[in-house]
């Protein structure tokens, strides 16, 4: 029955799309999007982190190349022969090129704007929350910055912030970014039942990959088990 | 072997055959019963040596230990110390009948040997390499290879070779050619990097200045889908291209899309994201870019690694309260928990045979270890142990080895192990903080 709906859907947005002259044509799956059943999911609704400005709104890349195994492509292994003739080995080890990474940039902008978000975040003065192990609910202590946090958020009422999930470095790299996203959640939650609007807090989770402090001791842990304020800047 | 271990091993069997003949009846699930060879003879294989015809003199070793190394791991051959047996020589003529005599009395099947040369023509340096196989079962000289390139084939000249070796005798492709996908670190961005299978090359694929995880392999070697976090704010689940470099966006729904892994016909991307609540899984069919939904419960639910026929899908889920691996049909049905033992069970990859899931473990201890659990949840083995995180198993394509990321030795690094637990190998010397290896199919 899904499998019906998802195709009818399909029909509906490729005629739409059709109708709908040339571009991305974003607006057209959004309508279409609109169409499918909300078993499908709509795909276009963001959830937490905000829609992103450059990516198709549906969600679902259009474009990408056709990753199915292609038959017939073989190993090249030819056996041992008993008077063998010279095979000529292409370079980029056999066959498989390597692009150079693009330095497009994009590392130093990067770096830049996180200079400006942590600069903005020290003026403001934000307190982190900070979590057990294993855990993502929020102790008095956490309550007690939170509402330091949310009275800063009411005197600045232009400011947007994002809260950051962050874990230890035990545990599985995938599983943390899980937790993160817990840990960024409950802080998110917590401010808005103090009153702040949603629409000011994004959440990102960075699990075990950013880690404030490296060192293999519980006060190093401690530090990295948090759900860490960002004051948002211009860009 | 005692004797209850014998029973529970028989009990074991004959569950294993029944489980299986269940399973296969109904369709529903896949349990390859795979003739577990515990005894496999090895075969035994002495390298002569690789000669120097015209080069440097490191050409012909460098050569040799790379070829003896990749036998070695191929874990087909059982590599013979030839002096040691009094087979002194270093070079073989193809009518050399008293080596050929030698090898055989003492057991040894194959003898291997060649020459390299390497000339500086001007710009380019040619360098070739011939090699050749005696074997005693059938006394001849069964075939060689021939191959010529630039200088910076040479180690590939034996990887080549080796594969040709196991190829020969297994009927299967050997790993000596294959890549290892990784994430490297770069001050505080993490980015994208491939190896060879034994940890040389290493090359930077992205260089965006953030971060960039967990890849995953396209069956055809082709493509890596990985997870990237273009704007610092959100992820996507990008593919990038290897021969041009050209990337994608397959997925950007808000919140997380993490975990993403290419089925084995290439047709579906499964994958993890929050967009809708809390992380579940989906997967899109990568000709008509539908997306199907595949888990709905209120827990998170991650990491999806295709069983080698895709029908199956293992998974991490903490629905029953921390995560646990959970196993199901790849349209989402026939949803059964796997891991019981322990409070924290993750990372799951099924072997390309598919007798073998490896997850991370957590033990009692609280340390993170590698464990294997067989898909009817009737055999576990914890494969790794001692200080340390080990973590995001991945095997080999000839499902005898996994690549997995380790902090014992201090920093994040990256192994290679048996499926065993022997034979423990070091990949990575360099670098701060080196995780998430995929290892690539075999070409």
């Amino acid at each position: 029955m899904g499998k019906f709906i998802c195709t009818a859907a399909m029909v509906l947005v490729g005629s739409v799309a059709v109708l709908t002259a040339g571009g991305c044509g974003k607006k057209s799956l959004q309508a279409g999007g609109e169409a499918q059943s909300a078993q499908q999911g709509a795909m276009m609704k963001g959830g937490t982190g905000g829609a992103s400005s450059d990516g198709a709104q549906s969600g679902v890349g259009s474009n990408f190349p056709d990753t199915s195994m292609q038959s017939g492509s073989s190993s090249g292994l030819m056996g041992l022969d008993k008077n063998p003739s010279e095979e000529r080995l292409g370079a980029g080890g056999g066959g498989m090129l390597m692009a150079k990474a693009d330095s497009s940039g994009s590392a130093g902008r990067q770096l830049e704007d996180v200079r400006a978000e942590q600069a903005a975040s020290a003026a403001a003065g934000l307190r982190d929350v900070y979590f057990g192990y294993d855990s993502w609910t929020i102790s008095e202590e956490g309550r007690q910055a939170l509402v330091r946090d949310a009275d800063w958020l009411k005197t600045n009422l232009a400011a947007a912030i994002k809260i950051e999930g962050h874990c230890d470095e035990r545990g599985t790299s995938a599983y943390n970014l899980v937790l993160g996203e817990k840990r960024a959640k409950s802080v998110r939650n917590y401010l808005v039942e103090l009153g702040i609007s949603a629409s000011r807090l994004s959440v990102v989770s960075y699990g075990k990959e950013r880690p404030f402090c490296e060192e293999r001791a519980e006060s190093c842990y401690q530090q990295n088990r948090r759900g860490h304020l960002v004051v948002k800047t211009a860009k | 072997m005692t004797h209850r271990t014998f029973l529970g091993v028989t009990l074991g069997g004959l569950l294993l055959l029944a489980g299986a003949v269940g399973i296969l009846e109904s369709g529903a699930a896949d349990v390859f019963l795979e003739a577990t060879r515990p005894d496999f003879q090895k075969i035994s294989l002495g390298v002569v040596g690789i000669q120097n015809a015209g080069g440097p003199d490191w050409l012909g070793g460098r050569i040799e230990e790379v070829l003896k190394k990749d036998v070695k791991r191929s874990l087909v051959f059982d590599l013979v110390d030839l002096p040691s047996l009094g087979i002194k020589v270093r070079e073989v003529s193809n009518g050399a009948t008293a080596i050929f005599k030698q090898a055989a009395d003492n057991g040894v099947s194959l003898l291997v040997w060649g020459k390299a040369s390497l000339k500086e023509t001007g710009k380019e340096a040619d360098a070739t390499m011939e090699g050749f196989v005696y074997d005693s079962s059938s006394d001849e000289v069964v075939g060689g290879k021939r191959y010529a390139g630039s200088s910076s084939v040479i180690r590939l000249m034996a990887h080549r070779f080796a594969d040709e070796l196991v190829f020969r005798y297994t009927g299967e492709p050997g790993i000596a050619r294959t890549k290892i996908a990784y994430v490297g670190e770069q001050g505080a961005a993490r980015e994208l990097y491939v190896m060879d299978y034994d940890g040389y090359d290493p090359r930077q694929l992205t260089a965006d200045g953030f971060l960039n995880l967990m890849p995953r392999w396209s069956p055809d070697r082709r493509f890596i889908v990985f997870t990237a976090y273009r704007n610092r704010n959100s992820q996507d689940i990008d593919m990038i291209e290897l021969a041009t470099g050209k990337r994608w966006t397959l997925i950007s729904y808000g919140g997380l899309n993490i975990t993403p892994a290419l089925s084995p016909d290439g047709n579906f991307l499964a994958f993890a994201s929050s967009y809708e609540g809390n992380s579940e899984l989906y997967r899109l069919d990568t000709r008509t870019k539908a997306v199907q939904r595949l888990t709905v419960n209120p827990s998170g639910d991650l990491s999806p690694s295709w069983s080698p026929t895709g029908r199956e899908l293992a998974f991490t889920s903490d629905r029953g309260g921390g995560p646990q691996i959970f196993l199901m049909s790849s349209d989402g049905t026939n949803v059964r928990r796997l891991t019981f033992e322990g409070d924290y069970n993750a990372a799951p990859a099924w072997s390309p045979r598919g007798n073998w899931i490896a997850y991370v473990c957590r033990t009692p201890r609280k340390e993170y270890k590698l464990c294997v659990m067989s898909p009817d949840g009737q055999k576990r083995m914890q494969l790794t142990t001692g200080p340390g995180v080990d973590d995001s198993p991945s095997w080999s394509p000839d499902g005898r080895h996994l690549v997995f990321s380790s902090t014992a030795e201090g920093k994040s690094h990256i192994y290679m192990i048996n499926a065993d637990g022997k034979d423990l190998e070091r990949l990575t010397f360099e670098g701060t903080h080196n995780s998430a290896p995929a290892w690539s199919p075999a070409s």
